[in-house]
C-alpha cells in the first residue's frame, strides 16, 4: 500500500511537472539556445573539483548528487530535496549512519544506467583528486585511511546494485552530512571515470543538461540530455526539464561589454555581477523587467597568512582590523556591498551583529608601532575582476599606509583561487577572497575556512592557515550537533572568538544581480541561493 | 674649402625639417612633463600614484566634495580649483589622483618603450651582424630561428609570453623576475621585435660586407670582430637611429595593448596602457579617464613617429627620394615611367 501510494504521488508530480512544462510556466516559448557570459571560465568544469559559485551555477543542472538544493528562489531555495536518491536519507538515532535508496532506471547521457556503487566510486575519485571538497567527506568510516592510500575502497560506504541501497557510516555525527549529500563533488560520475581534472572532456551528465563542448578560456555548451526526457525526468520531478534547448555561454572578460551586448540584445544573460560603474545606471533602466538584486550568503574578506610572520603576531592582525575601513569598500563596490566585520554574514543561523574593530588609523598605526613586525615585505594578491581588483588595491595602499612594504599581485580571475590555495605557491602573505554558502549552516563558515584540519596542500580553503586546537574542537563538536538556538549561540560565539584573533579582516556581504536581456522571461528566472541562477527556469519570452 | 662631415649635413637638412623639429619638441616636452611626476606629487597633489582617497573629501572652492561618492562615481577634474589636487579628476573608485597617475604612468610608457627597443635594437644588430658577416650555416640557423618568431603574430605572442609570465614571473638560473616587475613586459617587447630589426640589418650587412672598404680592411689583416664592430657597425648608424626612433613608437603603442589587456604592465605599476584599461571600465560615465592616456600615447607615438621619419630622411635623403619615386611624387614631367 505504502509502495502504491509513492508511485501514485510521483506519477501525479511528473504529470504536473510536464503539464507545468508544456505550458511554459509563465506563458514563455520552449526551446531555443540560450546565450550567456561569464566574465572568467569557472575554476573547474568537474564536480568533484570545483569550488566556486560560477563552476556550481554551470553543473547544478548537469551532475546530480543523491540530493539536491530545490530550484526555487530564496529561503524556499536552501531546502534540501532528494535528487537521484528517492528520498532524504534515513539517519540512525546515533547520527552515524545514513541511508538512502538509488531512484530506478537512471541513466547517464552516455546511456548507461546510473548504479549504487558510482556513488562510492565518485566518493573514492574526489578524494583521488584531492578534492577541496574532501574534508567534508573524511568524516566516513574508512575515508581517512583510503585518502592516504592505506585502503583500496572507504569501508564506511556499502552500496548495493541491486536494490540501489547505500549506506554511509560516520566516524562521528555530523549534523550538516544532509547538506553535504547535495553538494556537487559527490555528484555521481560512472564507476571507471578517470581521477583527473576533466574540465575539457566533460563527464556523462544525469541532469537535465549535458556539457557538450568545454574550452577553457573561451566558454562551454549545452545540449539537453538526450536520456532526461527518456528516463529521469519521470524519476526526478524535483528538478526541472528546462526550457531551453540549448545554452551556449562565452567568455567576455570585460563586464562592462557584458552589459552592452545584453542591452543590445547580442546575449541573452550575464552571469558576472554588473560592473560597479553600470550598476546604478542599469538598475535605474532595468530593474523589475530584465534586472533584478540577488541577496545570496557570502563574505567578502582580506585574509591574514597566519602561520608565518608579519601575520604570525595577532597584534598585527588587529591593527590591520583597524585599519581598513569597510566604508571605502562599500563605494568601491558601488553600493552593491553591505558592510560587516564579523565572520558569520547576516542571514545566516547564529549571526549577531558586532564590530570590535571599528576603523580607527590611529589606533591601527599605534598598535602597529607597538607590535613593530620585523618582516615587512608582504605580497597582496588579488585577481582581476572588477571590482575585487580595486578591493586588493585598496588594501594593498592601506597595509603600505600602516607601514608596510606592501606589493599587489593581481592574477587572472580564472585560476586565482587555485593559485593562493596552493601550498607551493611563494608568497601569499595576505590578500582578497570571498566566500559564498556550500549550504545554509554556521559551520560552513568556520569548518572549511577556518578550521586546521582544512589546510591542505593544494585548492586550500583555509587561506589563513588559522589552526587553534581549542577552536577546531569546538568547530567539530558543533559539527556534530543538529542545528538549534542552543548550537546558534555557540556559533555567535565562536564568531566572535575568531575575530578576536582577527586572521581575516571581513568587510561586507555581497548582492549579485540577474541581467537578462529583452527577450528573457525575467519572472522565470530562479536564482538559488546556493547554486545561483538555475539554468532550467530560463525561458524565452 | 673643407668639406662636411655626413652628420654635419644630416644635422642641417634636419634643421630644415620644420615639422619633425615641433614634433621632436613635442617629444621632449612630454617627456619633461613625466619626468616632473615627483615634484607635482610631492608639491602640488600632495599624493602618490598607488594612494587610494576613496572615503575622503577635498574642498573646491569653500566646498567640500567626495573624492568618491556613495554610488562609486569618482570626482571629476578640479583643475586648479583644490590647489591642484585632483586636477584631472580621481581615477575611479579607489579615488587615485588621475594627474599623478598619468605623470607616472608616462614614465613607465616612455621607459619601457625605449628600453625594450634598446635592447631589440643591440640583439637585432649583433645578430644582423652575425648572419650578414659570416652567412653560411650562422645566416641559415639566425634567420631560420628568427622566422619562428615571426610566424607567430607579433601581438598573438606578446600576450600568450605576458599571460604566461605574468603569474609565476621569470626563471632563468640565477635571474629571477616576479610577475608583476615592469622587466617582464620590457623583455617580452624586445624579445617579439628583435626578428622586425635583425631582417633589414642583416640584409644592409650582406650588401656592406661587398664593399670596398670591407676588402680593404681584410687586406689589411683585420679579423671578423674587428670588421663587423670597427668596419660594419660604423656604417650601419644611420640605419640603427631610424630603426631605434621607429621602434619605441611601435613598442609603446604594443605595451599599451598588452597592458590594455592586463599581460603587460601589472599593478601596482601603472602605464598609459593599463590606465585606458581601467578608465574602460567607467567609459560610460567618465570618459575622460580613458580619452586623457589615450590622447598622451596618440601625441608620444606621433612625436617620435614624425620625428624618426625626420631624422631618417636627414641620415638618408636617398630613401626619401626613394619613396617619393615610388610614391609617383618625384618623376620629373615627361619622364616615361
Amino acid at each position: 500500500m505504502r509502495k502504491l501510494q509513492a508511485a501514485l504521488g510521483i506519477a501525479v508530480l511528473t504529470m504536473v511537472a510536464i503539464g507545468l512544462s508544456a505550458c511554459g510556466g509563465s506563458g514563455g516559448k520552449e526551446g531555443g539556445t540560450l546565450t550567456g557570459t561569464y566574465a572568467s571560465f569557472p575554476d573547474y568544469l568537474d564536480p568533484a573539483l570545483s569550488y566556486t559559485a560560477e563552476g556550481w551555477t554551470a553543473m547544478y543542472d548537469t551532475y546530480l548528487p543523491l540530493l539536491t538544493y530545490k530550484h526555487a528562489d530564496g529561503e524556499e531555495g536552501s531546502e534540501v530535496v532528494p535528487a537521484l536518491a528517492e528520498s532524504l536519507p534515513k539517519i540512525s538515532p546515533d547520527g552515524k549512519t545514513y541511508t538512502l535508496t538509488l531512484r530506478s532506471g537512471l541513466k547517464y547521457s552516455d546511456g548507461k544506467p546510473v548504479k549504487a556503487s558510482d556513488f562510492a566510486s565518485t566518493v573514492e575519485r574526489m578524494f583521488k583528486l584531492n578534492s577541496p571538497g574532501a574534508p567534508f567527506y573524511e568524516g566516513i568510516v574508512g575515508a581517512e585511511e583510503f585518502a592516504a592510500g592505506k585502503s583500496d575502497s572507504i569501508a564506511g560506504i556499502k552500496t548495493d546494485d541491486k536494490t540501489g541501497k547505500i549506506t554511509i557510516e560516520l566516524t562521528q555525527p555530523r549534523g550538516t552530512f544532509t547538506n553535504e549529500l547535495a553538494m556537487l563533488f559527490v555528484a555521481l560520475l560512472p564507476s571507471g571515470t578517470p581521477a583527473k581534472n576533466l574540465t575539457t572532456e566533460p563527464p556523462p551528465a544525469t541532469g537535465p543538461y549535458e556539457i557538450v563542448k568545454s574550452e577553457p578560456g573561451r566558454g562551454w555548451s549545452y545540449a539537453r540530455n538526450p536520456q532526461w526526457a527518456k528516463t529521469n525526468a519521470a524519476q526526478i520531478p524535483e528538478v526541472p526539464s528546462g526550457h531551453v534547448d540549448k545554452i551556449e555561454i562565452s567568455i567576455v572578460r570585460n563586464s562592462a561589454t557584458q552589459v552592452n551586448e545584453i542591452e543590445r540584445d547580442q546575449a541573452n544573460w550575464m552571469q558576472t555581477i554588473v560592473p560597479a560603474d553600470l550598476y546604478n545606471k542599469v538598475k535605474d533602466r532595468y530593474d523589475g523587467t530584465q534586472f533584478r538584486v540577488e541577496r545570496p550568503i557570502n563574505l567578502y574578506y582580506f585574509f591574514m597568512n597566519t602561520a608565518k610572520p608579519p601575520f604570525d603576531d595577532v597584534k598585527v592582525r588587529q591593527a590591520v582590523n583597524y585599519a581598513v575601513d569597510p566604508a571605502a569598500l562599500e563605494r568601491i563596490y558601488a553600493g552593491a556591498l553591505s558592510a560587516t566585520h564579523q565572520i558569520l554574514p547576516e542571514g545566516m543561523p547564529g549571526h549577531e551583529a558586532f564590530n570590535l574593530y571599528p576603523h580607527d588609523m590611529a589606533k591601527a598605526k599605534a598598535m602597529f608601532k607597538e607590535a613593530n613586525p620585523s618582516d615587512r615585505k608582504i605580497t597582496v594578491w588579488t585577481d582581476n575582476e572588477s571590482p575585487n581588483d580595486e578591493a586588493g588595491a585598496y588594501f594593498n595602499d592601506v597595509l603600505n599606509k600602516l607601514g608596510f612594504d606592501a606589493k599587489l599581485k593581481t592574477i587572472n580571475a580564472d585560476n586565482y583561487f587555485g593559485v593562493i590555495g596552493n601550498a607551493s605557491t611563494p608568497d601569499v602573505d595576505a590578500g582578497w577572497t570571498d566566500w559564498y554558502q556550500d549550504y545554509p549552516h554556521p559551520n560552513d563558515f568556520f569548518q572549511p575556512l577556518l578550521a586546521g584540519e582544512s589546510i591542505l596542500p593544494a585548492y586550500n580553503t583555509n587561506v589563513a592557515q588559522v589552526d587553534v586546537p581549542e577552536l577546531n574542537a569546538k568547530i567539530a563538536k558543533l559539527g556534530e550537533e543538529q542545528l538549534g538556538p542552543e548550537q546558534e549561540a555557540e556559533y555567535a560565539k565562536l564568531d566572535r572568538e575568531y575575530m578576536e584573533l582577527a586572521p581575516w579582516v571581513p568587510y561586507g556581504t555581497n548582492t549579485v544581480s540577474t541581467f537578462v536581456d529583452s527577450e528573457i522571461e525575467l519572472d522565470s528566472v530562479i536564482f538559488n541561493p546556493t547554486m545561483g541562477q538555475d539554468l532550467t527556469s530560463f525561458q524565452f519570452k | 674649402m673643407s668639406g662636411r662631415s655626413p652628420w654635419y649635413l644630416a644635422y642641417r637638412r634636419l634643421r630644415r625639417n620644420r615639422v619633425a623639429l615641433a614634433f621632436g619638441a613635442l617629444f621632449v616636452a612630454i617627456v619633461v612633463f613625466v619626468l616632473a611626476a615627483p615634484l607635482w606629487a610631492t608639491q602640488v597633489a600632495h599624493t602618490g600614484p598607488t594612494a587610494t582617497h576613496t572615503t575622503e573629501r577635498v574642498e573646491v572652492d569653500g566646498e567640500k566634495r567626495e573624492v568618491v561618492n556613495r554610488e562609486g562615481k569618482p570626482i571629476g577634474p578640479l583643475w586648479l580649483g583644490a590647489g591642484g589636487r585632483f586636477f584631472l579628476g580621481a581615477d575611479g573608485r579607489l579615488g587615485r589622483d588621475e594627474m599623478v597617475r598619468l605623470m607616472y604612468g608616462g614614465r613607465i610608457s616612455i621607459f619601457i618603450g625605449f628600453l625594450s627597443t634598446l635592447l631589440a635594437t643591440v640583439l637585432a644588430t649583433v645578430l644582423g651582424l652575425l648572419a650578414g658577416y659570416y652567412r653560411g650555416w650562422t645566416d641559415a640557423v639566425i634567420s631560420r630561428t628568427l622566422d619562428v618568431i615571426w610566424a607567430f603574430p607579433v601581438t598573438l605572442l606578446a600576450i600568450a609570453l605576458g599571460l604566461a609570465l605574468a603569474v609565476g614571473g621569470l626563471r632563468i638560473g640565477p635571474l629571477h623576475l616576479s610577475g608583476s616587475s615592469i622587466w617582464i613586459p620590457i623583455l617580452i617587447l624586445a624579445f617579439v621585435y628583435t626578428p622586425y630589426m635583425a631582417r633589414p640589418i642583416r640584409a644592409e650587412v650582406l650588401s656592406l660586407r661587398e664593399r670596398e672598404f670591407v676588402e680593404a680592411a681584410v687586406a689589411q689583416g683585420a679579423g671578423p670582430l674587428r670588421v663587423m664592430f670597427g668596419e660594419l657597425l660604423p656604417n650601419l648608424v644611420s640605419t640603427l637611429i631610424v630603426f631605434f626612433t621607429l621602434g619605441v613608437a611601435n613598442l609603446m603603442l604594443l605595451e599599451a595593448t598588452l597592458s590594455f589587456l592586463g599581460v603587460g604592465v601589472q599593478p601596482p605599476n601603472t602605464s598609459w596602457g593599463t590606465m585606458i584599461g581601467g578608465g574602460f571600465e567607467l567609459i560610460s560615465t567618465a570618459p575622460l579617464l580613458t580619452v586623457i592616456p589615450g590622447a598622451m600615447i596618440l601625441l608620444t607615438v606621433l612625436s617620435v613617429n614624425v620625428f624618426g621619419e625626420g631624422l631618417r630622411d636627414a641620415l638618408d635623403p636617398k630613401s626619401k627620394i626613394r619613396l617619393e619615386a615610388h610614391a609617383g611624387i618625384a618623376e620629373p614631367e615627361g619622364t616615361a615611367v
